[in-house]
């Protein structure tokens, strides 16, 4: 199946913030959803620049609550600074003219949560779940994934 | 045998550090020295063929490679400027007062050992005085659940200090090396430079690999692998594998920009095995009669850095603007010191002449260390609870 297809079954369009937010703001953003566990990072043109997972957010919010830090966490909990010095800037994306089963397999091995679908401008159109794809994987009469 | 030793000083040292914090409340440091001392060459070390320490060398080099690179990561320049003129200037007069403080009192005492002239004798220990504990920092403010100005400035002050104190160790290593000025300029110059060179270049080579593996699995052989080429090119090369070693972390995290974190926490995660190591090999180190002859050393040591810390710290501090209860308190959460202090006084026993020398640091350094990490705790939480951030972090995370 056609990522575009996939997008019209499964539509998600997942949690953005601009790049200077800060962690609090992009945190508060992933909780107005939920079912979301990834926040992309947008430019002022909306291009999606870097991807935060909301453990590595939460992990940084919390840091106050360890007992132990490394130097550099030690950093982050006293010189914190915008969301897009936490983002992965080599994030794994998809096309939609891509199909579901091409991109499950880097999805898996890089153990993310969602995959961003991606426009010709590198804008999000949309975001593939872990959750949808179990779904239809163990749905019998689900032949989406193929 | 090295190696089972090396599984032995593990276990049995985390064992013992674990249990006499759980039962005794005592630093885990203190399992792990006893038990290096426990398998010295003189006692069942003996008995498992170790006959000296000298295998221990190449060990000691690569982890201190390890905790190098640790250090050089954790700092960006972004971070560095937010951290703020107060805590930078704090840290910038906490490892020059402590350096200067321990420098003038081993020179005042005018004790030195048999192979080493006083004044480089002065230096190397100076060099080694301004290295913290943020381990034992970090946890009496998570038992206190301290919140507010100073404990931001003490975190960010050990988070970046040990940074300072390799750099001044690898500029007096290099200075005390060479007999002459002349000597030791072109020295310094090649110690210093060759290893901005390498560390600079192996980070960008280790960021640009690292594109090409996902799996966090994949990266642990490339970070290893780097580390171990610096230490082992600095080595042969004969410039500083420390500074090499910290440059290739501050330009992993240079190059790899936001999310450094991958290139970082595999290694940071090894920090805990590595200071194990350390103090079971201090341990090994122990002499009680070194202790006992150089006592008013020791004393004029643990004195001197202790003041240097609390008056160079609170003065940074204060020149930079930092108000009254931060400067005023400050030096109180500097005493302990640990791991790093440690690793390098190792370092030095190993150094072509500097075996003496070496032996007595790691004897000064290992006992003021158990002092430190016990009395420095309770100052620690004398200076929080002086500036009252003591029980001000809630569990939502925000301050009463």
């Amino acid at each position: 199946m056609k990522i575009t297809d996939w997008l019209k079954r499964h539509p998600v369009s997942g949690v953005t913030v601009e790049r200077d937010a800060s962690l609090e703001e992009a945190a508060q953003a992933l909780l107005e959803e939920p079912e979301c566990r990834d926040i992309y990072v947008i430019d002022a043109d909306r291009r999606v620049v870097g991807h935060l997972g909301f453990r590595h957010l939460a992990g940084v919010l919390l840091s106050a609550h360890r007992p132990t830090h490394s130097r550099r966490q030690m950093l982050n909990r006293v010189a914190r600074g915008p969301v897009h010095e936490f983002m992965d800037q080599r994030f794994i994306a998809a096309r939609l003219d891509e199909s579901v089963h091409h991109v499950l397999h880097a999805h898996m091995e890089r153990r993310i949560e969602d995959i961003p679908v991606l426009d010709e401008e590198g804008r999000l159109e949309g975001v593939i779940r872990l959750v949808d794809l179990v779904r239809a994987a163990i749905e019998p009469s689900d032949d989406s994934i193929g | 045998m090295e190696i089972l030793l090396i599984g032995v000083l593990l276990l049995a040292g985390l064992a013992f550090g674990t249990l006499g914090s759980h039962y005794f409340g005592v630093p885990r440091v203190v399992g792990y020295i006893l038990i290096g001392m426990l398998f010295a060459p003189a006692l069942l070390g003996g008995q498992l063929g170790m006959t000296d320490t000298e295998w221990t060398q190449p060990l000691v080099s690569v982890a201190l490679g390890i905790i190098a690179y640790v250090i050089g990561g954790a700092i960006s320049l972004g971070q560095l400027r937010r951290l703020g003129w107060s805590i930078v200037g704090a840290t910038l007069g906490e490892v020059s007062g402590a350096f200067l403080a321990v420098f003038g009192a081993v020179l005042l005492l005018g004790l030195t050992v048999a192979d080493l002239p006083l004044w480089s004798f002065a230096l190397v220990l100076a060099a080694v005085a301004p290295a913290t504990a943020p381990a034992a920092i970090v946890a009496v403010v998570h038992q206190y659940r301290a919140r507010g100005k100073l404990t931001t400035t003490l975190l960010g002050m050990v988070a970046i200090d040990d940074a300072l104190g390799i750099l001044i160790f690898a500029l007096v290593m290099a200075a005390v090396s060479s007999g002459s000025l002349g000597g030791a300029l072109g020295m310094a110059f090649w110690e210093i430079g060759a290893a901005l060179i390498a560390g600079g270049l192996g980070g960008f080579l280790i960021e640009r690999l690292s594109r090409r593996f996902h799996e966090q699995s994949m990266l642990v052989p490339l970070l290893l692998g780097g580390i171990l080429l610096i230490v082992g090119l600095a080595e042969w090369a004969e410039f500083s594998a420390l500074l090499a070693a910290m440059v290739l972390g501050v330009s992993v995290r240079w190059f790899c920009g936001s999310h450094a974190e991958r290139l970082l926490e595999p290694i940071e995660d090894l920090e805990e095995a590595v200071f194990v190591l350390f103090f079971t090999f201090a341990g090994m180190h122990f002499d009680p009669m070194g202790v006992v002859d150089f006592w008013p050393l020791m004393l004029a040591y643990f004195v001197a850095r202790a003041v240097g810390l609390f008056l160079g710290g609170g003065s940074g501090a204060r020149l930079a603007g930092a108000p009254r209860e931060v400067w005023s308190n400050v030096g109180f959460g500097l005493f302990p010191q640990g791991g790093v202090a440690i690793g390098l006084a190792l370092l030095l026993t190993h150094r072509p002449g500097f075996s003496q020398a070496g032996e007595i640091i790691v004897n000064l350094i290992t006992a003021t260390t158990l002092l430190t990490e016990s009395v420095g705790a309770i100052s620690v939480r004398y200076g929080l609870s002086r500036a009252g951030e003591i029980g001000l972090e809630q569990a939502g995370g925000k301050a009463k």
